[in-house]
């Protein structure tokens, strides 16, 4: 093994050392905690050589592998090309920034032993993901993040209220709306877990048609598989089911719902799904799988119909993206939770994100619309993570995850509002942040997929977001003061987090806009770096930096139109008149009742999905299986048999016994009796008998025989 | 390869024999002395399928010599290859780590009978005879390679199984122990019609050929119109004893009000025997009758998928709920087998063991809870207890990871497997096929999914119960067979080649 290769094996390896270390010292208390932290910093540490070494080789690229299951042809291994190794890079060192956070923000916690082993499984899963040779390696870093989500989001399982997300009693159509984290979790692993039975019946076909899990050997025969399924009409409900499980795992529409409860968990961990992991696996799935796909219809381009259903299938894919964006961005407006706001807004992002990936495959140049996927999905993770951690401190501060016990804390948390503030904005798309440059590149790719619908939703979710940012900033750290703050303020309660917390957002934000400042600059060669070497995406074309004015001119009057508003709502007199009157009875209230229930969409599926199956299993127990199933077997059959056995027992007894018993005796007393009538003694009754006999036998002789 | 002695043979049958005398040693061994003799005996079969593994490999099939020959019966042998390998190391690891399970669970349940009836359940011997019987028998149907040999085995794992249930089961359990007695024997009875049918005609009940080292083709010896009959009896039978839906009822009355224990073996082992011997016996003996049967077979697994995930998730008892589990996860078996794809049978059999740890986890999980919680078994009036019981709840989930193929489980590679077979299947179809097909295994897997983890939550999350208050965790003589348990489960996922190359090639060359 070569240096890098180490590098390779022990970015994935170290984390999960991490974390069985972090159930073995876990007497070490405090400083397991170090521990669990420090090695992802060696890890990060691992990640950055390995970067260096794949973007600066030539052939840009690291792999490794070993024999694992040799019936199945299947070997552990990584194949680090310039793409794995930017996820790597990030996704490692975001992860090892949130660990330095939740050493203090977890300090006091009596499940740290759970948090820490979870937490560290989660990284060592994610990374394990980004950067596996094989489709069932790759597979086991998702099902692993799956199961970390699922320990996290429910670290506080004894589901007391205030851990709940949503309002306590709230209810929509009947259905509760609020959510314990035991039940959070359990709706994250039951959400992704329907996709990944999609992503798993994918791997099962490419391995038989293949026969490899291997991803570059996949990529490399890409034509010929794909056209096999094409020849059966299955090429597109293949694809689509194959990336059933990306939607799943980054919370696209119709299975966005567990990611909006699964606050629940430490805000740490919400950074750490909301930003590096777990929801990014999706997008990562995207930017993997998108350029095989597109190379399948390149070699396919013979046949019109194989073409057409990959041209769908990217359509379906950003439709899919500018209808979340779109969706969850109109649910941020109006939620009352800080952590809420956000969550929202990572879902709405992840659509910007699928909507550029989609784009991809419909525009011109593919590599394009590919790297802004990418690009959003670097900027988001940076200030996503920013804007969590910096929640966290704010709830911590005050005590409340409600919107409406915060206000005025740009004083007492002036570092953390600096934060938060750069970090909202560059989420709201203002230049020259780094959120402004990468959503500018979504939009466009929109503009160019020609899929008029996905860009206009593009366009008007830039209006929205730019309006909650706005609002979420403005709410927590500048609007009028609320009773919870004056009263914290008074007992000299309120302080800026510690520098454990503060430096690992702080960090972010600078990175966030430094980056946006130097992106004209540093972005194309950025992009042509991560781009260089990437499977199935072939030679790729230089990037600039370019400005479409008239899509410019859209996209800021929709982001500086939604943060005036934000404005003059919040900050303004004419905005509080505003306010109050949309809380008062009529339309606009209706609306926002609507938007805070999520459009009744949780509402239908607790209804109908979930009220369906519950039915159809009580109903099938209580009527199927306990009375037509138990009863025939268990009642009907017995009872027949039991019928039989009686009728059986007359029939003996009244029949057959009595027969034998009763009536044959009988007969014989009887048949004696007329006999001994017949001997009467008298010769003339003894001839007639002779005669009548002499007379049967002729008759049977002349006519029967 | 085939052994100078017959090993395997005399590795099951001696702690049959030996067993008898439990009943007449226990007064002098005492409970722990009978405990730890019964468990030794079970160790034995253990010791020999790990012996020839170590020492041959599983690569190709080891057999015992002959050790029964007659001219209308056939030969006895024993096999152990990679096909009967998965089931084998299941039943050793779960048999004797449950001995020991068994006898902390067995002395509350000993208490019970003496405060609840006055005593009167026969005492430790004759439960550790009944119990290593039925547990060796078990190991002995599985490395069968005759009919008749497999019948006699069969039968012997039965009869003590149904007295376990009739002297130490809970509620009505002379009535489910006769229904578990009546139910298992239509099944082999309908199983013996076909056998001694197919037999009888072809002049042999080998499957498998001991010496020849190769299944039998005994189909090709039948009379063409007697063949489907005779699949038809031998499928049927297998099915009751898989609990497939339509003859699954007797399923959940059984292992539900079993001994603890003693359910933890019939769950998982016996009854998934069966999925074996559709593969061991059934499909060499008649590929083409039935390849054709397995078309209708399939939907039939996937459908027992569906409904055991439903009946499960309406169950309140936990033992219930589990056994309703069981019936859905032979719904995968099935489903697995029915592919007739290297990948979907190789799943299947490795789903048997993947299962084997899972249910024995859960089913010793229901146990815990039972001795703990003074009898505890209705889920809603649990909650709570992953704070109380944090190495429970723990193993608990592992189980539950086994059952729905969650990494670092087993269960990840049987899931992986049975989905690849199952896809092999819906490519060979229309698109509306496909779809209709993953639609189902959505529906299958999110059933399973759910209940799952639904029953994890309400079981050990929230807040407690007045019955879970004061619940505190169990101590090593319950947890430790447990841990084992668990830790064989995650080394074989982690390992998962010992298992599955073996396998892959002896279900390769089956499939021909």
């Amino acid at each position: 093994m070569d240096p890098a290769q180490v590098a390779a094996v022990v970015t994935w390896a170290l984390p999960y050392a991490g974390a069985v270390l972090s159930l073995l010292l876990s007497r070490l208390d405090r400083g397991r905690d170090a521990l669990a932290a420090s090695l992802l910093g060696v890890s990060a540490l691992s990640a950055s050589i390995l970067a260096w070494d794949v973007f600066s080789s030539p052939e840009g690229l690291v792999t490794w592998s070993v024999p694992w299951v040799p019936s199945l042809g299947l070997d552990a291994g990584v194949y680090v090309d310039t793409l794995s190794a930017a996820m790597a890079l990030i996704i490692s060192w975001l992860c090892f920034l949130i660990g330095i956070y939740s050493l203090e923000y977890m300090a006091e916690d009596p499940g740290r032993t759970r948090y820490w082993f979870f937490f560290d499984f989660f990284v060592g899963s994610m990374l394990l993901l980004v950067m596996a040779d094989n489709l069932l390696v790759m597979f086991l870093g998702w099902e692993g993040t799956g199961l970390a989500s699922y320990a996290l989001i429910g670290h506080w399982h004894t589901d007391e209220e205030e851990r709940c997300v949503g309002d306590v009693g709230r209810r929509a159509l009947g259905v509760p709306m609020w959510f314990t984290p035991s039940h959070s979790g359990l709706r994250a692993l039951v959400f992704t877990r329907l996709g990944d039975v999609g992503f798993l019946v994918g791997i099962g076909v490419l391995y038989l048609l293949t026969g490899t899990f291997s991803i570059p050997e996949i990529a490399s025969s890409a034509g010929e598989w794909a056209s096999w399924l094409a020849a059966r009409g299955l090429l597109l409900p293949f694809l689509l089911t194959f990336s059933l499980g990306a939607m799943a795992k980054s919370a696209q529409f119709p299975f966005h719902e567990w990611l909006v409860t699964a606050m629940t968990g430490p805000t740490s961990v919400s950074a750490l799904i909301h930003a590096a992991t777990m929801v990014k696996a999706g997008v990562y799935f995207l930017l993997r799988f998108g350029p095989i796909f597109k190379l399948a219809q390149a070699e396919l381009a013979a046949v019109p119909a194989a073409s057409q259903a990959v041209s769908t299938y990217f359509e379906v894919v950003a439709l899919a993206g500018a209808f979340t964006a779109f969706f969850m961005a109109t649910q941020a407006l109006v939620a009352r939770e800080l952590k809420l706001v956000l969550a929202f807004s990572t879902a709405s992002q992840l659509g910007y994100m699928f909507l550029a990936l989609g784009s991809a495959g419909l525009m011109g140049e593919f590599s394009s619309g590919l790297m802004a996927g990418f690009s959003h999905f670097m900027s988001h993770a940076m200030f996503k993570a920013a804007l969590f951690l910096g929640a966290g401190a704010v709830i911590h501060a005050v005590h409340s995850k409600y919107l409406d016990d915060m206000g005025r804390l740009s004083d007492p948390m002036r570092l953390t509002m600096a934060s938060m503030l750069v970090t909202a904005l560059s989420l709201a798309g203002v230049p020259p942040l780094m959120g402004f440059w990468s959503k500018d590149a979504v939009v466009e790719a929109a503009a160019e997929s020609g899929i008029a619908a996905a860009y206009a939703l593009g366009v008007v979710t830039a209006g929205l977001t730019a309006f909650y940012s706005t609002r979420l900033v403005l709410r927590t750290f500048f609007y009028e003061e609320s009773d919870n703050v004056s009263r914290l303020r008074r007992e000299h309660r309120l302080h800026e987090a510690r520098p454990l917390m503060l430096a690992p957002y702080l960090t972010l934000a600078a990175a966030t806009l430094l980056l946006g400042v130097a992106w004209p600059l540093v972005g194309p060669r950025i992009l042509e770096a991560v781009s260089r070497n990437v499977l199935a995406l072939g030679e790729v074309p230089g990037f600039e930096v370019h400005l479409e004015p008239g899509m410019l001119a859209a996209s800021l009057s929709m982001v500086f139109g939604g943060v005036a508003l934000g404005w003059v709502a919040y900050q303004t007199p004419a905005g509080g008149r505003l306010l109050a009157a949309a809380a008062g009875p009529g339309p606009l209230r209706a609306l926002r009742e609507f938007l805070y229930d999520r459009w009744y969409v949780n509402s239908l599926y607790y209804r109908v999905i979930v009220g369906g199956f519950a039915w159809l299993s009580r109903a099938g127990f209580r009527y199927f299986e306990s009375i037509v199933v138990d009863g025939f077997y268990h009642r009907l059959v017995p009872a027949s048999a039991w019928g039989a056995s009686e009728l059986g027992w007359t029939f003996e007894r009244g029949v057959v016994d009595r027969g034998y018993n009763e009536a044959l005796p009988a007969l014989a007393l009887w048949i004696g009796r007329q006999f001994r009538r017949l001997q009467t003694g008298a010769v003339n009754h003894y001839l007639l008998l002779f005669f009548a006999g002499l007379a049967l036998l002729v008759y049977v002789l002349v006519w029967v025989v | 390869m085939i052994l100078d002695s017959p090993i395997l043979f005399t590795s099951v049958v001696a702690p049959i024999a030996i067993s008898l005398a439990l009943p007449l040693l226990d007064d002098s061994l005492g409970r722990r002395g009978t405990a730890a003799a019964g468990t030794v005996l079970l160790m034995i079969p253990a010791a020999a399928v790990a012996w020839i593994a170590a020492r041959f490999g599983l690569g190709g099939p080891v057999v015992d010599p002959v050790f029964f020959r007659s001219e209308s019966i056939g030969r006895f042998s024993m096999l152990l290859d990679g096909l009967s390998a998965p089931l084998a190391i299941s039943i050793a690891l779960v048999t004797v780590t449950i001995s020991v399970y068994s006898l902390r669970y067995m002395e509350h349940r000993f208490e019970e009978f003496e405060r609840e009836e006055g005593g009167g359940a026969p005492g430790w011997g004759v439960y550790y005879m009944l119990y290593v019987m039925f547990a060796a028998a078990m190991m002995g149907t599985v490395l069968s390679t005759n009919l008749i040999e497999f019948y006699l085995f069969l039968e012997v794992s039965l009869l003590p199984s149904f007295l376990l249930i009739a002297f130490y089961g809970y509620g009505n359990r002379g009535r489910i122990a006769l229904l578990y007695l009546i139910w298992t024997h239509v099944g082999a009875l309908v199983f013996l019609v076909g056998a001694l049918v197919a037999g009888l005609a072809a002049g042999t009940f080998d499957f498998y050929d001991p010496e020849l080292l190769r299944p039998v083709e005994v189909g090709a010896l039948l009379p063409a119109g007697l063949r489907m009959p005779v699949v038809a009896a031998l499928c049927l039978g297998l099915f009751v004893k898989l609990a497939v839906f339509g003859v699954h009822i007797w399923l959940p009355y059984a292992h539900a009000e079993a001994p603890t224990p003693v359910s933890a073996l019939l769950s998982p082992n016996l009854i998934g025997i069966a999925g074996y011997a559709l593969v061991r016996i059934v499909y060499p003996m008649f590929p083409a009758e039935f390849a054709r049967l397995a078309t209708y077979t399939l939907p039939l697994g996937l459908f027992t998928i569906v409904y055991g995930g439903l009946m499960a998730l309406a169950q309140d008892d936990f033992k219930r709920l589990l056994a309703y589990s069981s019936v859905s996860q032979m719904g995968y078996i099935l489903a697995g087998v029915s592919t007739l794809t290297p990948a979907g049978v190789a799943g299947a059999m490795t789903h048997y063991a993947a299962h084997a740890v899972g249910k024995a986890l859960l089913f010793s999980t229901a146990g815990v809870l039972i001795v703990q919680m003074d009898g505890l078994r209705s889920i809603s009036k649990m909650g709570g207890l992953a704070s109380r019981m944090p190495m429970t709840s723990s193993l608990a989930l592992l189980g539950f990871m086994h059952i729905t193929g969650i990494p670092p489980s087993l269960g990840l590679w049987s899931e992986i497997l049975i989905l690849t077979g199952l896809a092999g299947t819906a490519v060979g179809g229309s698109a509306a096929y496909f779809s209709a097909m993953v639609l189902i295994l959505l529906v299958g897997i999110g059933l399973s999914t759910a209940y799952a983890f639904l029953t994890m939550k309400r079981i050990f999350f929230g807040q407690p119960t007045d019955r879970t208050e004061g619940a505190e965790e169990a101590g090593w003589t319950l947890l430790g067979p447990m841990a084992v348990v668990a830790a064989a489960g995650i080394l074989l996922f982690l390992w998962p080649g010992v298992v599955l190359d073996p396998l892959s090639a002896a279900v390769s060359s089956i499939l021909g």
